[in-house]
């Protein structure tokens, strides 16, 4: 060992700026740039839906039991659809809950809530930054998986004019913000999802319950909400606003279901981030 | 501030009291610590000397009772109240994807004050310098702990809490790490040390707590823990030990002699009685194969304070390495 | 471990409690409904079958020049017409003046419809065409009519369109067989409409008549009549006459063979 020492301050009431929530959100976004599975994620959300495109164009039969299969093949801007409908089934939820998820966990799991939480920083302004680097990251690869899924399905497939969900044809130049809009209308109910993961991250500790969770309820609500007979609980499942982009593609337009959506969206957000924020604020730390 | 509560104490614990349902973690106690000083919390695993430190860091809440650091509570002024205090509770715990620097630099962002030149300094203080592009995953245990002081200092704290720093290392690593508590106390930190090691204790310490489940059994300094001590015993190991024994019984009756469960003799007395004792074995020319302390008086003392056995406590092999 | 089962068998619990509330406290109402499919359909088609006019190069055929409607069903008169489901029929009528309709002035499309608002309608091939067709230029493209998808609102317009076409009434049996005593018996099936099929229905065997006998078929129902004269020795065929004064009947008399001997 060296002799090196450090000088001893002056200990007259030291007073230390606590750091602030741009400090933490600096630090999470650091380890999350660590991590690979997050680089690996996000490069996952640029390269699948290329593959995706490829390999559903080169299909002899249109998948038609989708909506908008049965034009994917030949049109660019169904296939962008096509793939917004099969990844709002579970690959949103997913792609969100892999960060969400382990956020919370992997400080129970590497033993560092202490490491952290005996510095100078609070309690809820760790949860925030937590929080929002979560759900930046899932806009992120949100914003990603939208660009990818268009720009391959424009290039690959075509960019001819697309046949809406009323029989109507909508020429090129207004489905492209069509087609983005409703890749945009994901952004509400895959922050609620992303809450959920987060909820889900703080309460059990664990990253496999906290990626898996929001998956499998994910797929229960899907389930649950297409059986008939129990129509009426529709507008409160989380998989709902994931369908409310169709009302874009209609003629005349609706938007009354994304409306909603949002609301349902913030709603789920909102409770879930209580109980998270609730659980984070009253837990003891014994573990690490 | 509260009547109880001393102007100008580093730590300021008062009836504080933990329960984790029906069982009482922390049972009403009481530690002061003066600034400058380096305190020992002693006490076998189990005694609540980490929930208690715990307590101290706001990372679980007391049941009932009050702790000021620097006059500070976590009710009154939250997450402030570490404004001068760093340390780590058990073994210090770090992100293993990255590296040692990495580490310190995300702590320094949380600290509020980012002070990344200090970094090469504290590296330094620990001997870690040249190892700290490495990530932590790859570091040893003893690394781990010395990055763990190494993180505690980048807050330049007044008040240095640790967790049985030498829990879990090698012999080396414990005489590094108990000379490095040294050289900070020496620099006029104030240090809160928690240890089941009475060596380590009286090596370091001034004034000492001894806790035994969630309780105070002992509170002084030192030289008062001293003076409690009971005389020390001794292992004796003859050839002989049916003559040996008798010529203790009729002869020294200041000196007892037992039968030790693991074969051998037990003798204690003072110092005195046992020279003569064995001089007179020496004399009687019964075989003497070994004549060993079993452990020291403070060790002795700190069974009887503490109900653990010696087997609880693993002592005696390393401390003969480390002396 | 725990954890995770607790987490999510609360979480399901949950979904499912604040679930049988809401179905329990709504009744169960949902928002796919016969007025909105009728509002929805008939537009869709439309739009559609303008596009096959223009592919087959059949000019003059708008979405408004078609003046379609429709009425729509759900698994006939015994079940609401409501919910999800694939059991939903829809009777459009149109007008193209290339392609005439038939008797009844309306085809059948048969409906999959998703608790999510949207639908996947086929058209009768007798009307539409099949699958694909070919093009102007010579090519063989998708039938944009054959099989479609559409969506609506489910928030959509709700007042029913009262929009009512007949019933078909349609023979099914194929070879009479005449009993012991020489009485033969007719079945007939009452297709998706609206009130059903009733009217007479009169068998003559060359000559001789066999009788009357009143008709009434509720919708999507299939009944059997007997007459009450029997068939003469050696009449090779007996001819069914209906007359229906509810839904729509065989226009033409439906004439079907004795068995030899």
């Amino acid at each position: 060992m060296t002799t090196a020492t450090l000088a001893p301050a002056a200990r007259t009431d030291v007073r230390r700026r606590e750091a602030s929530l741009g400090d933490a959100i600096r630090w999470e976004t650091r380890k999350l740039r660590a991590q690979l599975r997050s680089k690996a994620l996000l490069i996952g959300s640029l390269v699948a839906p290329i593959a995706v495109v490829v390999v559903v164009g080169a299909q002899s039969r249109p998948p038609k039991d989708s909506l908008f299969g049965r034009f994917s093949t030949v049109n660019g801007f169904a296939m962008a659809l096509l793939v917004l409908g099969f990844a709002s089934q579970w690959i949103l939820p997913l792609v969100t809950a892999v960060v969400a998820g382990d956020i919370f966990a992997s400080e129970d799991q590497h033993g560092t809530w202490k490491t952290v939480l005996t510095r100078s920083v609070s309690r809820s302004r760790l949860f925030w930054a937590k929080v929002v680097v979560a759900i930046v990251f899932g806009l992120l690869a949100l914003v990603l998986l939208a660009a990818a899924t268009i720009g391959a399905s424009l290039l690959i497939v075509g960019h001819g004019p697309l046949i809406g969900l009323s029989g109507q044809v909508i020429q090129p130049s207004t489905a492209l913000p069509l087609v983005a809009a409703s890749w945009a209308t994901m952004a509400p109910p895959l922050v609620a999802f992303t809450c959920l993961a987060l909820l889900f991250s703080v309460w059990s500790r664990n990253a496999a319950v906290g990626i898996a969770a929001p998956v499998v309820i994910a797929m229960v609500m899907q389930l649950v909400g297409s059986l008939g007979g129990v129509e009426a609980i529709r507008p409160y499942l989380l998989t709902t606003p994931f369908e409310a982009w169709h009302g874009l593609l209609a003629e005349p337009r609706f938007t009354g279901p994304i409306l909603d959506g949002a609301a349902t969206s913030a709603v789920w957000a909102a409770v879930s981030l209580l109980a998270a924020f609730l659980v984070v604020r009253h837990r003891d730390i014994t573990g690490g | 501030m509260t009547k109880t509560a001393a102007v100008g104490a580093a730590v300021d614990v008062v009836g504080v009291t933990k329960m984790y349902g029906p069982l009482v973690a922390v049972d009403d106690v009481s530690v002061r610590v003066a600034p400058g000083e380096v305190y020992g919390i002693l006490g076998p695993n189990g005694a609540g000397k980490t929930t208690l430190l715990r307590m101290l860091f706001g990372l679980i809440r007391p049941d009932g009772g009050e702790i000021r650091v620097f006059g500070r509570t976590w009710d009154e002024a939250g997450v402030h109240t570490l404004d001068d205090v760093a340390g780590f509770i058990e073994s210090p715990k770090f992100y293993p994807y990255l590296t040692g620097r990495q580490n310190l630099e995300g702590l320094a962002l949380l600290d509020g004050s980012g002070l990344p030149e200090r970094i090469d300094e504290v590296l330094e203080v620990v001997d870690l310098t040249g190892r700290d592009g490495d990530k932590v995953g790859g570091y040893s245990y003893g690394m781990r702990q010395r990055l763990g002081v190494a993180a505690s200092l980048l807050r330049s704290p007044g008040l240095l809490v640790l967790d049985e720093p030498a829990n879990g290392l090698d012999p080396a690593g414990i005489r590094d790490m108990r000379a490095l508590v040294k050289r900070l106390a020496a620099s006029g930190l104030t240090v809160l040390l928690s240890s089941h090691h009475m060596d380590e204790v009286e090596e370091i310490c001034d004034n000492v707590t001894i806790m035994n489940r969630g309780t105070v059994a002992f509170h002084g300094t030192i030289d008062d823990l001293r003076a409690m001590a009971p005389d020390p015993g001794h292992v004796l190991r003859t050839g002989d030990d049916t003559q040996a024994m008798s010529i203790g019984r009729t002869r020294h009756p200041a000196v007892g002699v037992e039968h030790a469960p693991e074969g051998g003799l037990v003798a204690t007395g003072s110092e005195r009685d046992l020279a003569a004792y064995v001089a007179d074995l020496v004399r009687a020319e019964v075989p003497l194969l070994a004549f060993t302390p079993t452990r020291t008086p403070l060790d002795a003392l700190f069974f009887m304070l503490t109900d653990a056995r010696p087997d609880d406590v693993h002592l005696p092999r390393e401390k003969q390495v480390v002396r | 471990m725990r954890r995770f089962v607790i987490s999510l068998v609360a979480a399901i619990a949950v979904v499912l409690a604040v679930g049988g509330a809401v179905v329990a406290g709504s009744g169960g109402g949902s928002s796919i409904t016969r007025a909105r499919l009728e509002r929805s359909l008939p537009a869709t088609f439309s739009n559609l079958y303008a596009q096959r006019a223009t592919l087959l190069g059949h000019g003059g055929i708008t979405p408004e020049s078609l003046h379609a409607s429709a009425m729509c069903d759900k698994g006939g008169a015994v079940e609401p017409d409501v919910g999800a489901g694939s059991n939903w029929n829809c009777l459009v009528s149109w007008t193209d003046p290339t392609n005439p309709m038939p008797p009844e002035g309306y085809g059948k499309l048969e409906l999959q419809v998703h608790s999510n608002g949207c639908y996947t309608a086929s058209a009768p091939s007798k009307l539409v065409g099949f699958a694909t067709l070919t093009d102007t230029k010579g090519r063989e493209v998708t039938n944009p009519v054959a099989e479609f998808d559409g969506c609506f609102d489910p928030n959509g317009d709700n007042t029913p369109t009262g929009v009512e076409l007949p019933s078909l009434l349609s023979v099914t049996t194929t070879a009479l067989r005449p009993d012991s005593t020489g009485h033969v018996a007719i079945q007939v099936t009452c297709g998706t409409g609206a009130g059903g099929c009733q009217g007479t229905v009169t068998a003559t065997a060359g000559d001789a008549d066999l009788g009357t006998v009143p008709v009434t078929v509720h919708e999507e129902q299939t009944e059997t009549f007997s007459f009450p004269t029997a068939v003469p020795h050696r009449a090779p065929e007996v001819t069914f006459t209906f007359h229906l004064t509810t839904g729509v009947g065989p226009t033409k008399p439906v004439t079907l063979e004795m068995p030899p001997g």
